[in-house]
């Protein structure tokens, strides 16, 4: 395997006015207060039990994309991070200084993906991407977040959706793509606010912002699959979830409680959601359990399942298959978070001629280093975020020189991500989601 | 020549007479582990003589007990008897195991009178 | 000497037994309270089938990805550990002592079998010294506990071994080996050490939110 060719940009120290104002306005009194307040009152015998055990032994390590790809700088490790930050504060009692926040706050928010990956080779399963989120929740209340997520959470905070869009924007969005659609699929409607449909389609707010084409692409389906679906007409229709990233729980609950009463305003069956690995997260897995449910309140299906569905029951007539060779990323929050990694294979083989798959793969693949909120960081954190992961670099390098000319990412945030890789690493490959090739692939109207 | 080989032929004859009465008290120097089936720790060491002029033991029946319904026996002295004859090498209801046994019975009574030896390795020598 | 012996091996030893029982039961009810209390969300994902199904991998040489990947480390951990488990349970002069104390016995391991466990438990700790002191990612996150903690592992093995060969200072070895055996028994409980009886939970968490929310492997 070639190592892959680095592009040298200018590493420039750039400032995050989130972390060095926030951390401005503290006093030591004020960390000690709410530090301990979050783990007197937020925490309980997890991470007591987890901080106890712990023998470090670092076999975590390894598990680690930012590790494996800056040499093995222990300061990367899973539990290198975690000796940097939530130790400290434990070990000291909150007594830490602004600036120890402030790194810490830039460990947990822009170091750790909390992919979870490095919980599968603890050996006694500490829950290290919990103990990195309660880092982040300790510095969301202290106001020392990176200033680009912490904008988005002020987005979700005010829209109930992550990228500002207004009321009128969304409503105006979908009957746009309908309106084009319909030249290509005559008929074709985007039913807003259908009460009783089988499904509720819900998207991240970077679609109608500025990737249009893929609520298009999903109407196409719908369209010729003869789903009976709808999609809400006001807030609740983005299903992502930043807040949940910054460790502002308050707003993500909020988020979910609004998309999950949308659901039940339309008294749909289920919600399917686009491709997106977060949003499924914070509403399969940590949003339901914020508003008190053990499993989400109405039935969610990612989109890998839901084409898993339509193609198993060939409800979607296929041209050709899709003729380039393939290679499938397995993001973390619907693979090792979701286990859809059979059903995005079956996906994946039922829509492509050639798939090869990347090492390691499934539920062990490594991260995108893009995930967790680390992209929302934004700019200031990007290079470090590719640098961070050459590994993922060389696995695509790996599948390339075995024959892949295309990426098939089935989540938003791999999807920028991994672009963002093979941009800085010129590896020359294209990224798709599933969607995009169904929509190339499918038989339309002539 | 011929010298030599009666001079070792004499040395087996003696070893072996020792050897056949070792197992009297005025010649004892370890407890005999010849019932273990397979024994784990080296012999006690015990000079039964020695011992018993430095602990000032009169009466046989001070070690060598008797007892009936799990009652010791005033009077009656078992040292015509081994101690296996009684003490199994596996505990059964009350009758501790041989091991049990001599363990209690020694080490017992030099912890009751603070004299003797207690910890394993002193009587197990090397 | 036997003065000391006595007080170390009769009230000493009923302090640190009686301590490491209590303080079990207290660290495991300390942690259910607290579960009760703050996270009782924790029982609802609770699973019989998959908290078994992530313990058995793990407890089984090479039976997970990360023991695969490192297969020296696998081999020294798990002979450390189970030496280091069965060596004093089951060992002829614990058992001995302990029938003659409280009347229980059972079955005992061959005096050579345990010689050499005792010698796999001193060189596992020097193997996890050495790896402490050597591998980086590890150096960073030890401090001197951990030094501590292995030395209280290692050291009733150490002073066993020498006690039960009687090379030299026998009644000193004896007595300095029922000592590090008590500390050790003591810490268990109170301080990382209670990764024995903590991994079990911990374990079967993370094997009931893989197997039942997350439907993937944790092994």
């Amino acid at each position: 395997m070639a190592e892959p060719a680095k592009k040298q940009e200018q590493e420039v120290k750039m400032t995050d006015e989130g972390l060095e104002v926030g951390a401005s306005r503290l006093t030591e009194d004020k960390i000690e207060k709410v530090i301990n307040q979050v783990l007197k009152a937020e925490t309980g015998a997890r991470l007591k039990t987890y901080v106890d055990t712990c023998v470090h032994c670092g076999l975590c390590s390894e598990a680690c994309h930012f590790y494996m790809s800056n040499d093995k700088d222990p300061k990367w490790s899973p539990v290198g991070k975690v000796k940097q930050t939530i130790w400290e504060m434990i070990n000291k009692k909150g007594k830490v200084t602004p600036e120890f926040i402030k790194r810490a706050s830039e460990i947990a928010s822009t170091e750790c993906n909390l992919c979870r990956r490095c919980l599968q080779f603890c050996p006694f399963g500490i829950d290290i991407a919990y103990l990195i989120a309660t880092v982040r929740r300790i510095c969301h209340k202290l106001g020392v977040t990176p200033r680009y997520i912490q904008d988005t959470a002020h987005s979700h905070s005010v829209t109930m959706n992550q990228m500002w869009v207004k009321g009128d924007e969304w409503p105006d969005t979908l009957q746009w793509q309908e309106e084009e659609a319909r030249g290509e699929f005559p008929g074709l409607r985007i039913p807003l606010e259908k009460e009783g449909a089988d499904v509720m389609y819900s998207v991240i707010a970077p679609e109608p912002k500025f990737q249009a084409q893929l609520i298009y692409q999903a109407a196409a389906i719908m369209n010729v699959a003869g789903v009976d679906w709808t999609m809400p007409a006001d807030m609740g229709w983005d299903n992502s979830d930043m807040a949940m990233f910054t460790g502002d729980n308050e707003i993500m609950g909020r988020v979910k409680r609004a998309h999950f009463e949308t659901a039940a305003r339309l008294r749909v069956k289920r919600i399917v959601m686009g491709e997106c690995g977060h949003a499924f997260r914070s509403v399969y897995d940590t949003g339901n359990r914020w508003l008190g449910w053990s499993r989400p309140a109405i039935p969610i299906v990612h989109a890998i399942d839901f084409y898993y569905e339509l193609l198993r029951d060939n409800k979607i007539p296929i041209k050709e298959k899709f003729k380039d060779p393939v290679t499938l990323h397995d993001p973390c929050n619907v693979i090792r978070g979701g286990g859809l990694m059979e059903k995005s294979r079956f996906v994946a083989n039922a829509l492509c001629e050639t798939v090869v798959e990347m090492h390691p793969n499934r539920e062990y693949n490594y991260c995108c280093a893009a995930g967790g909120g680390v992209i929302n960081c934004g700019p200031p954190y990007k290079l470090k975020r590719v640098k961070g992961n050459r590994v993922k670099a060389e696995q695509l390098m790996d599948a390339r020189a075995r024959g892949a000319k295309v990426i098939i990412s089935p989540c938003h945030n791999c999807h920028s991500g991994l672009k963002d890789i093979k941009n800085y690493y010129d590896i020359h490959m294209d990224i798709k989601f599933f969607g995009d090739i169904i929509y190339k692939i499918m038989e339309k109207p002539e | 020549m011929k010298k030599g080989i009666i001079a070792i032929v004499a040395v087996l004859f003696v070893s072996a007479f020792l050897l056949i009465t070792a197992h009297s008290q005025e010649d004892m120097k370890v407890v005999d582990r010849s019932v273990f089936k397979n024994p784990q720790k080296f012999s006690s060491v015990f000079k039964h003589e020695e011992h018993n002029e430095k602990a000032k033991i009169e009466e046989c029946n001070e070690c060598h007990h008797v007892y009936e319904d799990g009652k010791l026996v005033d009077g009656e002295s078992s040292e015509d008897r081994r101690c296996s004859d009684c003490h199994k090498l596996e505990s059964s209801g009350r009758e501790p195991s041989l091991v049990k046994a001599y363990h209690t019975n020694c080490k017992g009574c030099h912890q009751k009178n603070k004299k003797g030896p207690v910890m394993c390795g002193e009587c197990h020598v090397r | 000497m036997h003065d000391i012996y006595s007080f170390v091996s009769g009230p000493l030893a009923w302090v640190a037994f009686i301590a490491f029982f209590a303080g079990i039961m207290y660290r495991l009810i300390d942690m259910i309270v607290q579960v009760i209390k703050k996270e009782p969300f924790i029982f609802t994902y609770m699973s019989l089938k998959y908290s078994l199904r992530s313990i058995i991998h793990w407890i089984t040489p090479f039976g997970t990805l990360n023991w695969r990947r490192n297969p020296i480390l696998t081999i020294v951990t798990f002979a450390f550990h189970i030496s280091l488990i069965l060596s004093p349970i089951f060992l002829l002069s614990h058992v001995t002592l302990w029938d003659e104390a409280w009347n229980i016995s059972w079955w005992t391991l061959p005096d050579g079998v345990a010689d050499i466990m005792a010698l796999i438990v001193i060189a596992g700790s020097l193997f996890f010294l050495i790896r402490r002191l050597t591998q980086r990612e590890v150096k960073f996150v030890t401090s001197t506990s951990d030094y501590v903690i292995l030395a209280i592992v290692a050291a009733p093995f150490v002073t066993g071994f020498l006690a039960y060969h009687q090379f030299f200072g026998y009644p000193i070895f004896v007595i300095l080996h029922i000592l590090a055996g008590e500390i050790m028994l003591v810490a268990i409980p109170f301080t990382r050490l209670s990764h024995m009886i903590f991994s079990l939970f911990t374990r079967a968490y993370m094997g009931s939110e893989f197997g039942v929310i997350r439907k993937s492997k944790d092994y």
